[in-house]
């Protein structure tokens, strides 16, 4: 077990360093400039030059990348072309709103989609199944944004049950910490903020969950209803277990297998979603972060918080493939 | 633009700006109001004032530096205006209207326009509890001309263009602080905006201790602890304002508190904290003003006005007096390089289609659809509250003139077409709805003979850098005041000369029209200096180089209890006037 | 973008002639597959026959007429320009449903390719094309397909490019796992004994009886696709001439009448639900009739 974890991390290092070079050299690629997004309308060849030059655009390119790269082994990130600021900093101050996304979405779909998906398996084609089909697969077929917005117009300015944008309301003045708006909440004791960090959550978790939801329902149902039919299940019957031992011993721990592997490629998928949801609920993450980033030619910016993202994803599979161990046996690593 | 602006004052003389900058009397705000704008949100005397609370303003961006003197955005002048004062400022509710802010009086010049002698206001501390004074004064001048070469300079862009470069470069030769209450600004050569360019957010002035004692100067603005504002009250944004800076978390939100020993009773501030959080989709601006999460809206989509106006919790502020223009920009040298549609360019050097083009669109109909009103049609390459304004009667709807001007061009029908170009991915006050504009513009174009093709870039991936070239024939774009004078719209934005050649953006050669506007420039009184100010006008009007659209006053909004807000047409606003009537 | 993954054990030795006939013909006996089929089929209907269903043309209307809510002579209501809803609906289809099956065949060419070369050859080749796979995994595919769009301009080509592309690693990934299961399956085994080539044994043995999750996730991805592109142009990057209707950029450009015209939003976003309800029952349908295990 060891040795394979070992493995797989060894083997993260080329991916990272290939992707550090496609990132440097596609960024160039694009069309457009830094300059222009620091000048804007303002922008002259004059001008544009300077800017060049003071950033170190105008070194050729192979200085540029190791320069970057030498900057990343001794922790050094680089900063935002815009604002100036480290983008390590950036990013502790806006992971951890992405997180709270990214992991109250999961909850959602997760918590939501196995019962649902049992359910559905339970009688297959049954009306309860077809019903749950329907609605997961409307739940596939809206995009995020339309989502977003409707849930916002029903919820929060129809309904004023719950507050429409943002982490916290900045009236209470929770001063923050980790930037976790719960975990602050809960050292400084105050329960009023915990509470209205949570109900900001709602929305733009639901929103961001749905996809997956869904798609961690449909997966459920079909592993049940596969592994159902496997022999060693009709055996459990034949010798009278009960259907609840039946369920939790032989059917459940097989179907968690493709449901976990699933979840895994979501993580990846959330991130991405999180760039709508982020801009749909004014919510403070990377999402929305990266996408101005890419806009603004920012170049430090993208190429660090994307490498970050790839060493995030990457840690998250090799848990998947950990957990994978240990849920079946009958998988071993060598 | 430096070297731009350098040029233009080599040649300038004295024109003896005083307190004419705003020469256009001021129209009442709530002249095109809509029914719940503008009247409940100006300060309302009758209602007794209440104190206190706080104030939610949902912003269009986050802020970018806590140090004004870096900042070229509207998002950080926004928040940079409620705290850092200038010596000049404009009239609240107007966009031209110089009055003095810090300075006790507006100074006339001497020595031919080369000298500024300004009488400071006494008894004011900065917020760090460091009096405000003429060594003060002369420290912020100072410490922006002698910004060092790299970040501090190229953020600093307004100091450079309006003093066309810095250090040596600098037409700001000296600040002198002959006492406390006396500053001295000796110019190189006489500087016509020098008054009203003062009144923009980087002239702001700020603590010289606060400034030191946190590092302000660092060049590695990563470090930069003053312009990244991480300090709290008295570490960054020290100014003089009725409101003090309290605490930044990038993009979530920036909170500024009540000055309580603000010098000036009369206009201290009602509410006691302001929190701006930058919201940039405008549906989720909306719903979270009328949800209850902020109270105030910088900016509304104009098709949100009705919306807005149905809800009576909520109410619509009109801006007034337009300080923007947008128009169809034109580009008419088809050897551009890398130009595309090259058969489209050499189509706009003809001027019967460039005047086809400005009777085929019909002005009144966009407005109505995309600024819901709340919008002028262009008459001129500027906004009329600008000074120097003369109405131009540039031609309006009529496809059937329209037509008849493309025969008699001698155009052939199957020459007709040309690429249209929108930035896909911003809106933009004098341009809420780009993409829905461009495809109005190319229906009423299509009507009257012309075939287009749509076509669009990102605003910073491609769109401004490759307009900026002169790369497309025809495209969407505007301008949004920096200060309300001709020099900045008509040289400054559109139709300037590098050298001796027009600016590739629209390679308009008119050789004459230029000389007329450096004179212009260059005149030594006010009189001459409108006179050839408006024959520019009138030449530009005779060519039609490119096709004026609106002047728009984009809309705030508020819910209802928030009042005595005070708009202007160029987003220079202040809140101190602002109370919760709740 | 987050694509519906249906991970399949892998389909079992089953070399029989008659699987695609048997699957074809259980296919017509499932209800929900068939339903799929119609949704499909109405929008392809109307897709082709738009012109002679819809008498405005749909690239043109008038700023006057703006707005409109459904009425008898616009069922569908007008858009901002004052176009006809109903006809930028019915020719929209013509555009949606390609952008969608062009990416999604583009996402599948490049990801069988790199998949039965993994999966095919094994050993270094397979350890390469994987990590270049991660690379693309590690990436959210909207950013992928941002970078992409920004790279080569806007248009529809380079939209379907860019969600095909991002759909590619999950393609390649499902393949080289299957393949990798057929491997050691009996009758790969059976057939290398006999002496056949490894090209012969990817491509005659291994390669038809690994596609069948790869078809069924295409039918899914089609839905999705549709749905990407107009996610794509909530973030500015749609398709090029916004006069032709696409209901991907309808939607997004009529998301923000949510509140002043919500039928400019419920009849494109009609069209994507039942499409995309549509492209996943037939999706469900050709996974059951595939596999029949699945079907009791």
């Amino acid at each position: 077990m060891l040795k394979f974890i070992v493995r797989r991390a060894l083997g993260a290092i080329p991916v990272l360093f290939g992707l550090s070079i496609i990132l440097f050299a596609f960024l160039r690629l694009l069309p457009g400039d830094p300059a222009i997004a620091i000048l804007g309308q303002h922008a002259t060849p004059e001008l544009i030059a300077r800017i060049h030059q003071s950033l170190g655009l105008d070194r050729p390119l192979y200085i540029q990348y190791i320069d970057y790269i030498n900057g990343l082994l001794h922790g050094d990130f680089g900063y935002s072309i815009i604002n100036g600021r480290s983008v390590l900093a950036d990013f502790a101050l806006r992971f951890p709103g992405t997180i709270e996304l990214t992991v109250g979405a999961l909850i959602f779909a997760v918590g939501l989609g196995l019962p649902l998906g049992r359910l559905a398996a339970r009688h297959p084609n049954g009306w309860l199944d077809g019903l749950v089909t329907v609605v997961s697969l409307f739940g596939i077929s809206i995009p995020i944004f339309v989502l977003g917005y409707l849930l916002v117009f029903i919820f929060a300015v129809q309904l004023h049950w719950l507050p429409a944008t943002g982490q916290i309301d900045p009236r209470l003045g929770l001063e923050p910490q980790t930037n976790f708006v719960l975990i602050d909440a809960i050292l400084a004791g105050r329960w009023d903020a915990f509470v209205d960090g949570l109900r900001h959550l709602v929305l733009p978790a639901i929103a961001l969950g749905t996809i997956p939801l869904a798609i961690v329902t449909r997966i459920t149902r079909a592993s049940v209803i596969d592994v159902s039919n496997e022999d060693y299940v009709r055996t459990a019957r034949a010798k009278g277990l009960t259907e609840r031992r039946v369920n939790s011993r032989h059917i459940m721990r097989n179907a968690w297998l493709p449901v976990t592997t699933v979840i895994g490629l979501q993580v990846g998928g959330l991130l991405g979603g999180a760039v709508i949801t982020e801009t749909v609920f004014s919510w403070n993450g990377v999402g929305s972060w990266v996408v101005d980033a890419i806009q603004n030619h920012d170049y430090f910016v993208v190429q660090s918080s994307i490498l970050i993202f790839a060493l995030i994803f990457l840690l998250v599979n090799l848990i998947v493939d950990i957990g994978y161990a240990f849920l079946n046996p009958r998988i071993r690593y060598g | 633009m430096a070297l731009r602006r350098l040029a233009a004052l080599a040649a300038a003389s004295a024109i003896l700006f005083g307190a004419c900058a705003g020469s256009t009397p001021t129209q009442s705000p709530s002249a095109s109001a809509p029914a719940s704008a503008g009247s409940s949100a100006a300060a309302s005397p009758t209602s007794a004032i209440k104190e206190g609370g706080t104030l939610v303003v949902g912003l269009d961006g986050d802020m970018v530096y806590a140090d004004p003197a870096l900042i070229s955005d509207s998002n950080s002048s926004y928040v940079d205006a409620q705290v850092v004062q200038n010596l000049f400022g404009l009239k609240p509710g107007t966009v031209g209207d110089v009055i003095p802010v810090l300075a006790a009086a507006l100074p006339t010049p001497t020595d031919n326009g080369l000298t500024y002698t300004v009488t400071l206001r006494t008894g004011i501390t900065f917020h760090d509890g460091t009096p405000f004074n003429a060594a003060a004064v002369k420290y912020n001048y100072d410490r922006w001309k002698n910004f060092p070469a790299g970040p501090l300079q190229d953020n600093a862009y307004y100091y450079g263009a309006v003093f066309g470069g810095f250090g040596a470069d600098s037409n700001l030769v000296s600040v002198d602080a002959p006492n406390d209450t006396t500053v001295v600004f000796h110019l190189k050569k006489p500087q016509s905006n020098f008054l009203i360019a003062q009144t923009i957010q980087p002239f702001g002035i700020q603590s010289p201790t606060a400034l030191q004692k946190y590092g302000a100067d660092n060049p590695s603005l990563d470090k930069n602890t003053y312009a990244q504002g991480q300090g709290g009250t008295g570490h960054s944004m020290v100014g003089t304002g009725p409101f003090m800076f309290k605490e930044w978390v990038p993009n979530d939100h920036v909170t500024i508190v009540k000055n309580p020993t603000y010098w000036d009773p009369a206009t201290a501030a009602h509410v006691d904290t302001i929190v701006f959080k930058p919201m940039k989709d405008e549906t989720a601006k909306l719903q979270a003003l009328q949800s209850g999460d902020i109270d105030f809206a910088q900016t509304i989509a104009p098709t949100d006005v009705q919306t807005i106006q149905s809800d009576s919790s909520l109410q619509v502020i009109d801006r007034g007096e337009s300080c923007n223009i947008g128009q169809i920009s034109m580009n008419q040298d088809p050897k551009t390089q890398g130009a595309d549609d090259p058969a489209g360019h050499a189509l706009l050097q003809n001027k019967d289609i460039r005047m086809a083009i400005a009777y085929a669109v019909n002005k009144p109909a966009y407005i109505q659809a995309f600024y819901a009103g709340l919008a002028k049609p262009a008459d001129n390459w500027m906004p009329p509250a600008t000074q120097y304004y003369k109405p131009e009667n540039l031609p309006t709807y009529d496809p059937t003139k329209a037509k008849q001007l493309i025969q008699q061009s001698g155009v052939p029908a199957s020459q007709l077409t040309i690429d249209l170009y929108y930035p896909s991915d911003v809106v933009r006050p004098y341009m809420p709805d780009p993409k829905g504009m461009a495809q109005a513009i190319a229906q009423d174009l299509q009507a009257v003979g012309f075939t287009i093709n749509l076509k669009s870039e990102g605003w910073r991936t491609g769109y401004i850098s490759d307009e900026e070239v002169g790369k497309f024939p025809m495209w969407l774009l505007g301008w949004t005041c920096d200060w309300a004078g001709p020099d900045n719209f008509l040289l400054t934005a559109f139709f300037h000369y590098n050298g001796t050649s027009p600016s590739p953006e629209f390679a308009y050669k008119n050789d004459a029209l230029n000389t007329v506007m450096n004179n212009a420039l260059a005149a030594t009184d006010p009189t001459t200096a409108q006179q050839l100010w408006q024959q520019a006008q009138d030449m530009i009007a005779a060519d039609m180089p490119t096709v004026p659209l609106v002047n728009s006053s984009p809309p705030a909004a508020a819910a209802a209890y928030v009042k005595g807000f005070q708009g202007a047409g160029n987003l220079t606003e202040e809140f101190n006037t602002v109370w919760l009537d709740k | 973008m987050a694509v519906g993954t249906t991970t399949l054990a892998p389909v079992t030795a089953r070399v029989s002639r008659g699987l695609w006939g048997d699957a074809f013909r259980r296919l017509l006996r499932n209800g929900p597959a068939i339903l799929g089929l119609a949704c499909i089929a109405i929008f392809v209907f109307g897709a082709i026959f738009a012109p002679l269903l819809s008498p405005y043309d749909p690239t043109v209307g008038n700023l006057v007429n703006r707005m409109q809510p459904p009425s008898l002579a616009h069922p569908f209501g007008t858009d901002l320009l004052g176009r006809d809803e109903f006809g930028r609906v019915l020719y929209g289809a013509r555009i949606s449903l390609r952008v969608g099956v062009v990416a999604v065949f583009f996402g599948l060419v490049l990801g069988v390719l790199i998949g039965a070369l993994a999966g095919g050859a094994g050993g270094r080749l397979d350890a390469v094309l994987m990590r270049a796979v991660d690379v693309l995994l590690a990436v959210p595919g909207i950013l992928l397909a941002i970078g992409i769009v920004a790279w080569l301009g806007r248009g529809e080509l380079q939209i379907m490019l860019a969600v095909g592309v991002s759909y590619t690693p999950i393609f390649a990934r499902l393949l080289r796992g299957s393949l990798l299961a057929l491997r050691e399956s009996d009758f790969v085994i059976a057939a290398r004994s006999m002496g056949a080539s490894p090209a012969r044994i990817l491509l005659r043995h291994m390669l038809p009886n690994a596609l069948t999750p790869l078809i069924v996730q295409a039918t899914l991805a089609l839905a999705t696709a549709i749905i990407d592109v107009a996610g794509l142009g909530f973030l500015g990057l749609g398709p090029g001439d916004p006069r032709i209707a696409e209901w991907g950029e309808m939607l997004t450009d009529s998301a923000r009448f949510l509140q002043s015209a919500p039928y400019l939003i419920f009849f494109p976003g009609a069209a994507i639900v039942i499409s995309a309800i549509g492209f996943n029952l037939l999706g469900d349908g050709l996974r059951e009739s595939l596999d029949p295990r699945l079907k009791r």
